[in-house]
């Protein structure tokens, strides 16, 4: 059984997240902030993190940042939701290491193909 | 003028640039400083009278003293002939006093003879000599000067008694009577020759005398004239060199002066002035560089000001750029969260991921998810022209194909045709070239174009084609709808445009799309323009680059 975190501090996203998994093998553990984000990466080690870009404490670039700087953390799979905010987000994201992203609002179908893509069901 | 600055060298005053001077420059400092040709320079400087005259004055100085050394050679030349004239008449004098002598000593061998010979011939000879001796007397008289003449007086007295006595000689040699013309010759005419010979030698001494003086006086007056000239002439050089030296200084130093205070004003130190003694051109120009030094360093201060100033809005600029794009890129994600979370799960709902959508409900949820897509296309447009109005839109440069560009637009937008039953054609040539560019913001602007005429057309249909012009692609987008009025067509661009108000009535929509796809067209270094005939249709062309330059859309 995979697992996936998604580190997200809106309860509603985490939400379609956890009903769009709940349907699929996947196991899902949440993180409300970056700094979170980093300690349960740290602590459970999940097959794949969906990291939201801007969080609180920590953003979302600075925490994959230090995940991949982490020989512990940084061959887990990141995909990095970009708020297409201002030019270069996308870049930002590739550069902070992600290995996709995903323009919010993000369809959640095409989110579910990109987690198995990136962590195959077992 | 300072008055402490009378007690300072010339040479040194004003700010004069500190080079190792060579020995051309160090000998006329010294000059400067310690010989009393630097006040001199500084008299020539102070002289209310222009170059132009200070120069003419000199030069006349110089020619005058050329004209007195030539009128004082030429007095000396004339004394010096009228000298040696004098001393030719002694001479004169002397030849025929020596003349007088000579003749005298014929006589006495001529009477001598006629005593010995007694005949008349040689009593004649003897008359013949006196005469001779008269002539030269005149002469001689003639040419002595006053102190001589009595001395010349007393020989012709003296030689008419001689003649009287050779007479009285002759007469008593005529009547035979030898022995006493023998004792009248011993008696009376010898003792006055003896006479006449002593006088003689002392006129001979006197005129040699009076030589002497004159040849010493032609001599001193030689001596005199050359030392005079030579004096003269090198006064003359010395006066011309001073003059000529004084006054190029009292040029050369303002110049030097204003030499150095402009390189002042080159560094931007307007702290000094220029103050020069000169009362000639050199000082009207430096009063005009104080006014202009006065001039600049207001400009100077000013615009040092205004950078300042502009410094500081710059940098409060900056800051409210700063705190625009964080706003703005927060404001977007604080959006979009919401969005994510309304459009997610209406997608879910209508996936069936919570069971199967009772039929009724199916429509609803489709117009949630319909609007939910428009709040999004709405919020974008707005964040957008945001991003472009505080100057943060960049585009993403990336090859793209224009078909496939084309088709996304279309296959997008095919359905809202179907279901308004307008026909959607696009039209792309073969083989065209891969291009560079932000293919996804070309596809937004063909969206909003495409969105447009689909929106203002009713019947009829909407084509989208492609041409390529050398190294520029032309979108066209073409309807069959309600076209523009002509006086609108102008600013059809502008931000909050449509052409009429009530169009937003009957179509909808918020009019940022056509100011968006402008800006989008402008960064990629293309233009945008419509050609339009209101009742018959409209067609919106824009033409970019086929290849962006990088550094033009950064």
């Amino acid at each position: 059984m995979k697992t996936v975190l998604y580190v997200e501090d809106n309860e509603f996203n985490r939400k379609i997240v956890r009903q769009l998994l709940s349907r699929t093998s996947y196991r899902l553990i949440e993180a409300v902030d970056g700094e979170a984000g980093v300690t349960t990466t740290r602590e459970a080690v999940p097959d794949l993190v969906i990291m939201d870009i801007q969080l609180p404490k920590l953003s979302g670039l600075e925490a994959t940042r230090q995940l991949r700087a982490d020989p512990a953390t940084a061959a887990i799979p990141i995909i990095v939701i970009t708020s297409f905010a201002l030019g270069g987000d996308e870049e930002k994201a590739r550069e902070a290491g992600a290995d996709a992203y995903l323009a919010k609002p993000y369809s959640p179908r095409e989110l579910l193909q990109m987690i198995r893509q990136l962590a195959p069901e077992s | 003028m300072c008055p402490n600055e009378r007690d300072r060298p010339v040479g040194s005053t004003g700010p004069v640039p500190e080079t190792t001077p060579g020995l051309g420059e160090r000998i006329p400092r010294l000059l400067l400083a310690y010989w009393p040709l630097g006040p001199l320079v500084r008299w020539v400087a102070r002289l209310p009278t222009s170059v132009h005259s200070k120069l003419l004055g000199a030069f006349l100085l110089i020619a005058l003293l050329l004209i007195a050394l030539g009128a004082m050679s030429l007095q000396s030349i004339a004394s010096v002939a009228r000298q040696s004239r004098l001393l030719d008449q002694a001479r004169e004098r002397v030849d025929a006093s020596r003349q007088i002598e000579h003749a005298l000593g014929l006589q006495m061998t001529f009477t001598r003879n006629a005593l010995l010979v007694r005949d008349d011939a040689t009593i004649e000879s003897i008359f013949r000599e006196n005469n001779r001796f008269r002539d030269t007397f005149d002469r001689l008289e003639a040419a002595a000067p006053p102190d001589q003449r009595e001395t010349i007086q007393r020989l012709r007295n003296t030689q008419d008694k001689v003649m009287a006595t050779v007479a009285r000689i002759a007469a008593l040699i005529r009547e035979d009577k030898a022995d006493e013309a023998m004792d009248l010759h011993l008696s009376e005419g010898y003792p006055l020759y003896r006479e006449i010979a002593t006088l003689v030698t002392r006129a001979v001494r006197n005129e040699e005398a009076g030589m002497g003086q004159l040849r010493e006086g032609v001599e001193t007056t030689y001596r005199r004239a050359l030392l005079l000239t030579g004096g003269f002439a090198a006064a003359s050089i010395v006066l011309a060199l001073g003059l000529g030296f004084v006054i190029s200084w009292s040029f050369i130093l303002p110049v030097r002066q204003a030499e150095g205070f402009l390189g002042q004003i080159a560094k931007g130190d307007f702290s000094a002035t220029i103050d020069v003694p000169n009362r000639d051109e050199f000082g009207a120009l430096a009063r005009q560089m104080n006014e202009m030094s006065r001039e600049l360093h207001q400009l100077y201060d000013d615009q040092r000001r205004a950078a300042h100033q502009l410094q500081v809005l710059n940098a409060e600029l900056e800051q409210a750029s700063r705190a625009k794009s964080n706003f703005l890129a927060s404001m977007s994600h604080e959006l979009r969260t919401p969005m994510n979370a309304i459009l997610g799960f209406t997608e879910m709902i209508r996936d069936g991921l919570y069971g199967e959508v009772p039929p009724e409900i199916q429509d609803p949820v489709s117009d949630i998810h319909t609007c939910g897509k428009q709040l999004l296309g709405l919020i974008n447009n707005v964040l957008d022209l945001s991003k472009i109005e505080a100057g943060h839109m960049e585009l993403a440069l990336g090859e793209y194909v224009v078909e496939d560009v084309v088709n996304t637009v279309k296959l997008s937008l095919r359905s809202l045709a179907a279901t308004k039953g307008l026909e959607f054609v696009t039209t792309v040539p073969p083989d065209l070239p891969l291009s560079l560019g932000d293919g996804k913001r070309i596809i937004q602007c063909l969206m909003n174009l495409a969105g447009n005429a689909l929106k203002f057309t009713r019947e009829g249909r909407v084509e989208i084609g492609v041409e390529i012009e050398g190294e520029t692609l032309r979108f066209a987008v073409s309807d069959t709808g309600i076209g523009i009025p002509a006086d609108q067509v102008e600013n059809i661009f502008e931000e909050f445009r449509q052409a009429d108000a009530t169009v937003s009535r009957d179509f909808g929509g918020t009019g940022l799309g056509l100011s968006i796809t402008r800006k989008l067209v402008e960064l990629h270094g293309g233009r945008i323009w419509v050609e339009s005939q209101a009742g018959k249709g409209s067609t919106f062309f824009f033409s970019i680059p086929v290849r962006v330059a990088r550094e033009a859309a950064a």
